[in-house]
């Protein structure tokens, strides 16, 4: 299963998890939910060791269990089900695909040419939607901080360059001096919490403070397979298998930086999902809905 | 999405001539909407009213069998109201809620009454369904569809009729005895609202004069003339005046998606002064102000701001030599960010702006939301 999701480096982790849990319900001889789910928790826990941000796994994951959980409901025999659940898991993956071109589309009517936009860190989705902007010929001019401390904004400088947007790589500390004269913040989330927070990149919460400050807008970008039921207050709060790696986990985490943090909801102006376009508040909504 | 639908209506092989042309009552309507002067004296309800009525002719005059058709009508005979006048929402916001209109009915007539009318996206039903809201097949025919979105029109009317009414009805939740009120220029609707709260409390207004029309000065004499005790002060004077106000209540010319105003001119500055003094500020709100798209949307067209002659309240026509020395600038509207606004009061009840999305999803189909797109 690491060799899959190894192979799939160009795909979110999300939805490499969740195309992992399809092939294990794929080829699981399994004879009864009960005994399916247990596997599939298994295998959840085997991913979640993999060396990679935990994040999007996690509500990959959560996600794909509430859809077993959900589809197991509708039907009864088994084999039936069974048939049912990887006709629909397909057209699910499918329609998680499609998710991040339905956002690049929706976050066209805040690239419409002209703009300084500050990001951070690589985003899949933030690239997306710089991309479209750009094919539809908007001219804007975009900021990317180096993100320490992979050096990811470096791969995404090199991403735009090559879409023909003009960009300039900035460094993490050079926030607070670029944010004045940028028009809006837009960044890519890991993962977002029932609170409307975001859990993403390290450096993205000092930057919706920063964006806060200076009365910037801060938008995210977020496919709906992000959305997770968990409700940090604080960065303390925030799991440490999410703040760090599985070989991380393993030292003295006093000694080592985390690689995410957690931004809360009052930072976040406006969230451009496959959805639409939600406030913070609307994640809670999205999720009873999804659990209830 | 939009995009595909208007595609078909400009490219599509079946174009018959006849099949595309602009309905007698739009047409009509559209011209008065281009008139300067009828625009200068509308009302927003108005606009309303006229904009149904003349797309339920079409439904019932114009030659459809499918819904697919009907939908590429009401675009092109709403693409020329629109045209006619690109700044005003109201015109867009009804043609959307027509739209969605024929799209439930559809449905809803299609499979026999039995699905959720729901149409909106969803997290659960991006897992859950089999079927897609962007596509389906609009194009077989229902008998029964006719009838049955003209039934749902007159039921939308008369809930249009009534949404000024509901407003009204919940001044007394909001207006206490003793308390000071602000507003800025003027609105039917607030003045009706503070009317009806006079009728069982006593309390007094500051109105702002709202330059550059000075409408304050209708609203004022309006007021007083109903025995609402009043002043009239200048804009400059809001800030002065904020700190003994305990509320400030303003009308608007349209709600964002994100609960972000469009409203007059100076609203911003009310807004912030309140802000500062931490004032609660509530909207008045009829639903079909409610638009459904983002003020960006609009600065890609420049259709967000509009802008008056200099000389209407800005430079005296005697001292109209000053604009060839300078440049002045008379826009008509602010946009006020959602944070500054404490609640609406729309004909549904109170809400924080931050659920005016649940209204969106609710009122109008997600691939009617940006009919430019």
């Amino acid at each position: 299963m690491k060799t899959i999701l190894e192979t799939e480096k160009e795909l979110s982790a999300g939805m490499a998890a969740i195309r992992v849990l399809l092939k294990v319900l794929e080829k699981s001889n399994s004879k009864t939910i009960q005994e399916l789910r247990e596997q599939l928790i298994d295998a959840i826990a085997i991913l979640r060791t993999c060396d990679c941000p935990i994040t999007a796994i996690n509500s990959g994951s959560e996600l794909f269990l509430r859809f077993i959980t959900l589809t197991a409901l509708d039907t009864q025999p088994f084999e039936e089900c069974k048939k049912i659940m990887l006709d629909r898991g397909n057209t699910f993956y499918e329609r998680l695909v499609e998710s991040r071109q339905i956002i690049a589309q929706k976050a066209s009517i805040y690239l419409y040419g002209g703009q300084t936009v500050l990001t951070h860190s690589r985003s899949r989705v933030v690239l997306a939607a710089m991309k479209r902007a750009a094919e539809k010929k908007c001219r804007f001019r975009v900021y990317i901080t180096q993100s320490s401390p992979d050096t990811s904004g470096a791969e995404m400088v090199q991403n735009l360059r090559d879409l023909g947007i003009p960009c300039t790589m900035i460094l993490d500390s050079a926030m607070g001096y670029i944010m004045e004269s940028v028009d809006f913040v837009m960044v890519g989330a890991e993962g977002v919490c029932q609170s409307g927070g975001i859990i993403n990149k390290i450096g993205t919460y000092q930057m919706a403070l920063c964006a806060k400050a200076l009365n910037k807008r801060f938008l995210v970008l977020a496919e709906t397979f992000k959305f997770t039921q968990t409700f940090p207050l604080n960065n303390r709060d925030l799991e440490p298998e999410y703040k760090f790696t599985h070989s991380m986990l393993q030292k003295d985490t006093a000694e080592q930086h985390p690689l995410v943090d957690y931004t809360p909801p009052e930072l976040i102006n406006l969230f451009i999902t496959d959805i639409g376009i939600l406030p913070p508040t609307a994640v809670a909504d999205e999720l009873l809905k999804l659990y209830l | 999405m939009a995009t595909s639908d208007s595609q078909l209506n400009s490219s599509s092989p079946t174009n018959d001539e006849n099949d595309f042309k602009i309905n007698k009552s739009v047409a009509h309507f559209a011209k008065e909407l281009s008139n300067a002067s009828y625009r200068s004296h509308k009302s927003a309800s108005e606009v309303v009213f006229r904009t149904v009525a003349s797309l339920k002719d079409v439904i019932m005059n114009d030659q459809w069998t499918t819904a697919k058709e009907l939908i590429d009508l009401i675009h092109m005979n709403g693409d020329h109201l629109m045209e006619a006048d690109p700044s005003e929402t109201c015109t867009s916001n009804m043609i959307k809620r027509i739209l969605h209109i024929i799209r439930e009915e559809y449905i809803e007539d299609l499979e026999s009454k039995t699905v959720e009318k729901d149409t909106s996206n969803s997290l659960k039903k991006t897992m859950t369904s089999e079927r897609r809201t962007k596509d389906i097949d609009y194009s077989k025919i229902v008998p029964t569809l006719k009838t049955s979105i003209i039934d749902h029109i007159n039921e939308f009317v008369t809930e249009l009729e009534t949404c000024k009414e509901n407003i009204i009805q919940q001044a007394k939740q909001h207006l206490h005895a003793n308390e000071i009120i602000m507003t800025l220029g003027y609105s039917k609707l607030v003045e009706d609202f503070l009317k009806k709260a006079a009728e069982t409390r006593t309390f007094e207004v500051i109105v702002a004069a709202g330059v550059p029309l000075l409408e304050g000065h209708d609203m004022a004499s309006n007021l007083s003339k109903a025995n609402i005790q009043t002043t009239l002060i200048s804009d400059a004077a809001i800030f002065a005046m904020m700190s003994r106000v305990n509320k400030v209540i303003i009308g608007t010319n349209a709600v964002m998606a994100s609960g972000g105003l469009r409203a007059y001119t100076g609203s911003h500055t009310l807004a912030l002064a309140a802000n500062y003094y931490s004032i609660p500020v509530i909207v008045l709100v009829p639903l079909y102000k409610l638009c459904p798209m983002e003020k960006d949307a609009f600065e890609a067209n420049n259709y967000f701001h509009k802008v008056m002659a200099p000389t209407q309240g800005i430079v005296n026509p005697d001292d109209a030599s000053l604009a060839d020395r300078c440049t002045i600038i008379n826009p008509v509207f602010d946009y006020v960010p959602p944070e500054l606004v404490t609640l609406f009061i729309s004909d549904r009840g109170g809400n924080a702006p931050s659920y005016f999305y649940r209204y969106i999803s609710e009122l109008y189909h997600p691939a009617d939301h940006n009919l430019n797109l």
